[in-house]
């Protein structure tokens, strides 16, 4: 049982256990293995800033419950927008075809995570506790905030034409209850503010974006989160108008601490999820407990970082919130797994089960992913480059998960030439291959930096995610250039 | 028959979604659309031959602009029961007037908008075939289409081709998903506007994974999708996969230059899309448009021709009305390289002062450009009239800057020379800007694929930037 008023949770859904219990029966009828029950009522909110006015917004509010049913590693799943019994077992009974298929599943059977509680940490967690709800403040309260942030940055640079703010919000509280009788349950707050600036100079535009996101309540909105948007979003524009596009080639890369951690979630990060290896498709298939790197690299995905975007108390098959190590001194140590990867592979689940809402069935996700921190710092891997590119922006990315090749769109950097940063570079990109460019690390910074942005893993269904990484030496990419 | 009706809307649902206008009004607000969605899709997905997850879902949901004192705001609920709504609907108007006053939020003139779409189906876009498929056809038209059977392995079109050339070569795994779907929406407004529009899809995909002798995993897509059962072409979808998988085995790095580009009519859409993002009013308004103060100038090749062709009957994408109720019409987007239109909703016309069109695109149509060659023209032909250069089949990751129209896209596909591929080509990108690009059109194909709501065909350019 979760620490939070469970009985709560049971009203926000006039459901009681038995019916629960009558649901996962009707589920498994039909011959399936395990089958577990998402309950979520979502109401999302947001304000938007534009032409100086707060003057749209609205809410928007998301109720229901999706019934799964596994066989072997076969998945039957139905969703109802409505928690009465009769549409709630109408849905379980969709679900419960799956076991009407002709083969028998083999294998091991699924498991209640208390029987792996050496591996798992139990849920006593609480890494968002959220001061000041959402929905205790008038929406009206927030209007000065985007006012304010949108005058910080015209104050700060007169070149600025136009602004655009967002600051949205959501509560979610979920209830998850399984055929092994566990219940968990999880109240959920996230918010978002995300500012973006036109700025003109000589009929010339750029423009330039900066978000944050964590799972907090309203006290997330501090003036000093204001402060450093405001900074991020006018700062290097100067570069940015006199940037160029720089000459092609294969080159050493450096990348800039924080955001460039996106790199790692898509080039490296989808290929460890364990959907992908079970079924052969990853390039890191049949890998693990080889050495993929040098020795000073530690990958990880963290569910349990407090007040982040990625963070989970349970993941949405109601396993505890928990680090997985993924590489672990070079070598793979552990897939990011759900229930079925996880009975596949004969391993306890990871806490990777997550999905966008109960409309879709919980697959291998990641949370925060990052690097740990190297010995080098930041000018030191800089200085070592005698020709090459220096990445602070990075988006776009996209990976091809069989191959591991991909490429990401640079928005900005700079050109290193003797060990220094000289012409700010942009509207470039990045092209490599995953386990190369793992392999080639040549040296890793001491810095590492989550970026707290609005970071949405995009892998079949929208999840929240964060990324880190310290400044990292790639000795060779393709830089595609003029 | 009954439980399939569910994913279209019921009297009682209409009803509903008038109480909310109804309530709205009373409340305060001046103006209110309501748009009532519902829809139903059933998916059946097999993994090597096996049946792998089958899936039901069902969505209904009620969104509300509304406009008061002057405000405006949207809102939405999947908690459509008579009380939830009325609750709803309350607290929208309540915190609709906490925000700032916009003068230029309204509906659109009633005489703009669409007064045909009574019924939803005056386009022919739904299939009554829909309402007699059950949990077993779905299952047998999936498990008909895989090459891979769980219990002999690869079978079919699969071992005929990897007994060729491409011995050694192995299958990893065979992805494939039969789904059907209807989508039903009706929208309405308190200027007396009512639009409904109702469509069925019928959708069939495969991604196939091989392993070639040096361990390296290839991967290739295929899928079609109708409006119709009938029109789905179910066959070969993954043969398709599977040739598109055998086909990147191999691939080298390519020399960095100029060259001739023949983009795929599979995805060439990729390099349009940035073009209607830019013609759209909110974009120029806020500076945010590489197209700004083009319309009406000749900005692209001559070969360039764009008609939005939103009043197809019984062609995908087709509507009768715009998310505001507007009616749609068919028209030149582009017309020889010069911009016709520019997207432009009633909020971007009131504050811009220029005439409303339609808030977007709905069923472009890019137009053979054949450049003096007479017949029909596909990739294929393309290669043998430009003699070499890169064929583009993918697109990896990239970007194109929308103030600037600056791009930069990595590409996947084959190097051909003499008209003829030799071989694929890896971590290559193209860059240039979208302007510079489109005067570069050298052909435009015939060759768009029947299931996309995009009519895009397989496009060829010249003198473009690419590095590796």
């Amino acid at each position: 049982m979760c620490g939070m008023n469970t009985r709560n949770f049971l009203d926000r859904f006039r459901v009681t256990v038995p019916k629960l219990e009558q649901l996962v029966r009707t589920a498994l009828a039909r011959g399936g293995d395990y089958s577990d029950l998402y309950f979520e009522y979502t109401v999302y909110q947001d304000l938007l800033l534009k032409d100086g006015e707060v003057a749209s917004g609205g809410f928007h509010i998301d109720y229901g419950t999706g019934i799964r049913v596994l066989k072997g590693e076969r998945t039957g799943y139905a969703y109802s927008e409505s928690t009465e019994m009769p549409d709630m077992m109408a849905a379980a009974k969709a679900a419960a075809q799956i076991a009407c298929s002709d083969s028998a599943a083999s294998g091991p059977t699924y498991c209640s995570t208390k029987a792996d509680q050496k591996s798992v940490m139990r849920s006593v967690n609480d890494f968002y506790p959220a001061a000041i709800d959402w929905h205790d403040r008038a929406v009206s309260d927030f209007i000065p905030v985007l006012k304010k942030l949108e005058s910080m940055i015209f104050a700060k640079e007169k070149r600025t034409a136009k602004v655009i703010a967002k600051l949205s919000w959501s509560e979610s509280e979920i209830l998850m209850f399984n055929s092994f009788g566990e219940i968990a349950c999880d109240f959920r707050p996230i918010g978002s503010m995300v500012v973006s600036a036109v700025f003109s100079e000589n009929g010339q535009s750029e423009n330039k974006t900066s978000s944050r996101s964590f799972r907090m309540g309203a006290e997330m909105i501090t003036e000093a989160m204001l402060q450093e948007m405001a900074e991020e979003v006018v700062s290097g524009i100067d570069a940015r108008f006199r940037a160029i596009r720089p000459k092609g080639g294969k080159m050493p890369v450096v990348m800039g601490a924080g955001a460039s951690g996106i790199l790692l979630h898509e080039a490296m990060g989808h290929a460890f999820e364990a959907d992908f290896n079970r079924k052969g498709q990853s390039v890191f298939s049949g890998m693990m407990g080889r050495k993929i790197c040098a020795d000073n690299i530690n990958i990880v995905d963290d569910g349990t970082l407090h007040g982040n975007r990625g963070a989970c108390n349970y993941d949405d098959e109601g396993v505890p919130g928990q680090k997985t190590y993924m590489v672990k001194d070079g070598v793979l140590e552990s897939y990011l797994h759900d229930r079925i990867s996880a009975r596949w592979y004969g391993v306890p689940p990871t806490g990777n089960g997550r999905r966008e809402s109960f409309r879709f069935n919980p697959i291998p996700r990641m949370r925060a992913t990052y690097m740990e921190s190297g010995s080098a710092s930041k000018d030191e891997l800089i200085a070592s480059v005698s020709k090459g590119i220096f990445v602070d922006e990075f988006s776009n990315g996209q990976v091809k998960i069989g191959e591991g090749d991909f490429t990401f769109y640079v928005k900005s950097g700079f050109l290193i030439e003797n060990g220094r940063l000289t012409a700010p570079v942009k509207d470039i990109n990045i092209i490599g291959n995953g386990p190369r460019a793992l392999a080639d690390i040549a040296g890793v910074g001491n810095d590492l930096l989550i970026d707290n942005g609005t970071w949405t893993c995009g892998k079949d269904q929208s999840v929240a995610v964060s990324c880190g990484i310290p400044t990292v030496l790639v000795r060779e990419l393709v830089v595609g250039g003029q | 028959m009954e439980e399939r009706m569910t994913g279209l809307i019921t009297d009682e649902e209409i009803r509903a979604a008038e109480g909310c206008m109804d309530v709205a009004e009373r409340c305060g607000a001046q103006q209110v659309r309501v748009v009532l969605s519902k829809s139903t899709l059933d998916a059946c997905s097999m993994l090597n031959g096996g049946l792998d997850k089958v899936s039901r879902s069902s969505d209904r949901s009620v969104m509300l602009y509304l406009f008061a004192d002057g405000k405006y705001g949207t809102f939405s609920t999947n908690m459509v029961e008579a009380g939830e709504l009325e609750k709803f609907v309350r607290q929208a108007v309540g915190t609709v007037k906490m925000l700032a006053e916009d003068r230029c939020r309204r509906l659109p003139e009633p005489e703009r908008t669409e007064k045909g779409a009574l019924t939803g189906r005056e386009l022919g876009l739904y299939d009554p075939a829909y309402e007699h498929l059950d949990s077993e056809e779905r299952h047998a038209a999936a498990q008909r289409e895989c090459i891979f059977h769980k219990d002999d392995g690869i079978a079919g079109h699969g071992s005929d081709i990897l007994s060729g050339r491409h011995q050694g070569v192995r299958i990893v795994s065979e992805e494939l998903e039969y789904s059907d779907s209807v989508d039903d929406s009706l929208t309405m407004d308190s200027n007396g506007f009512k639009g409904r529009h109702t469509e069925t899809s019928f959708a069939v995909c495969s991604e196939i994974t091989v392993e070639a002798p040096d361990g390296r995993k290839y991967s290739g897509y295929w899928w079609d999708s109708s409006p119709f059962s009938s029109g789905l072409v179910r066959e070969e979808c993954s043969k398709t996969a599977l040739e598109r998988a055998l086909s990147g085995i191999g691939p080298k790095r390519h020399r960095s230059g100029r060259f001739h580009m023949v983009v795929d009519r599979t995805v060439s859409s990729r390099l349009v899309s940035p073009l209607f993002s830019a013609l759209n009013s909110a974009s120029i308004q806020q500076e945010t448009s590489f197209l700004k103060d083009s319309l009406g100038k000749k900005i692209f090749a001559e070969g360039l021709t764009i008609a939005d062709m939103a009043r197809s009957h019984g062609k995908p994408g087709a509507r009768l009305f715009d998310s505001e109720g507007v009616k749609t019409c068919d028209m030149d987007i582009v017309r020889n390289g010069v911009v016709d239109t520019y997207f432009t909703n009633t909020y971007m016309s009131l504050k811009m002062g220029i005439a409303p069109t339609v808030e977007g695109v709905s069923r472009p149509v890019l137009l053979q450009y054949d450049g003096g060659h007479s017949g029909s023209l596909d990739a294929g032909e393309m290669m043998k009239l430009c003699g070499s250069g890169i064929y583009v089949t993918g697109f990896n990751g990239g970007n194109c800057n929308p103030a600037t129209g600056n791009f930069s896209y990595g590409i996947e596909g084959f190097a051909f020379r003499n008209g003829k591929i030799t071989h694929p080509v890896r971590e290559m990108v193209i860059t240039g800007d979208m302007i510079s690009l489109w005067r570069s059109l050298v052909y435009a194909g015939s060759d768009a694929r029947a299931c996309t709501r995009w009519q895009i065909p397989t496009l060829c350019f010249e003198n473009v930037d690419f590095s590796g």
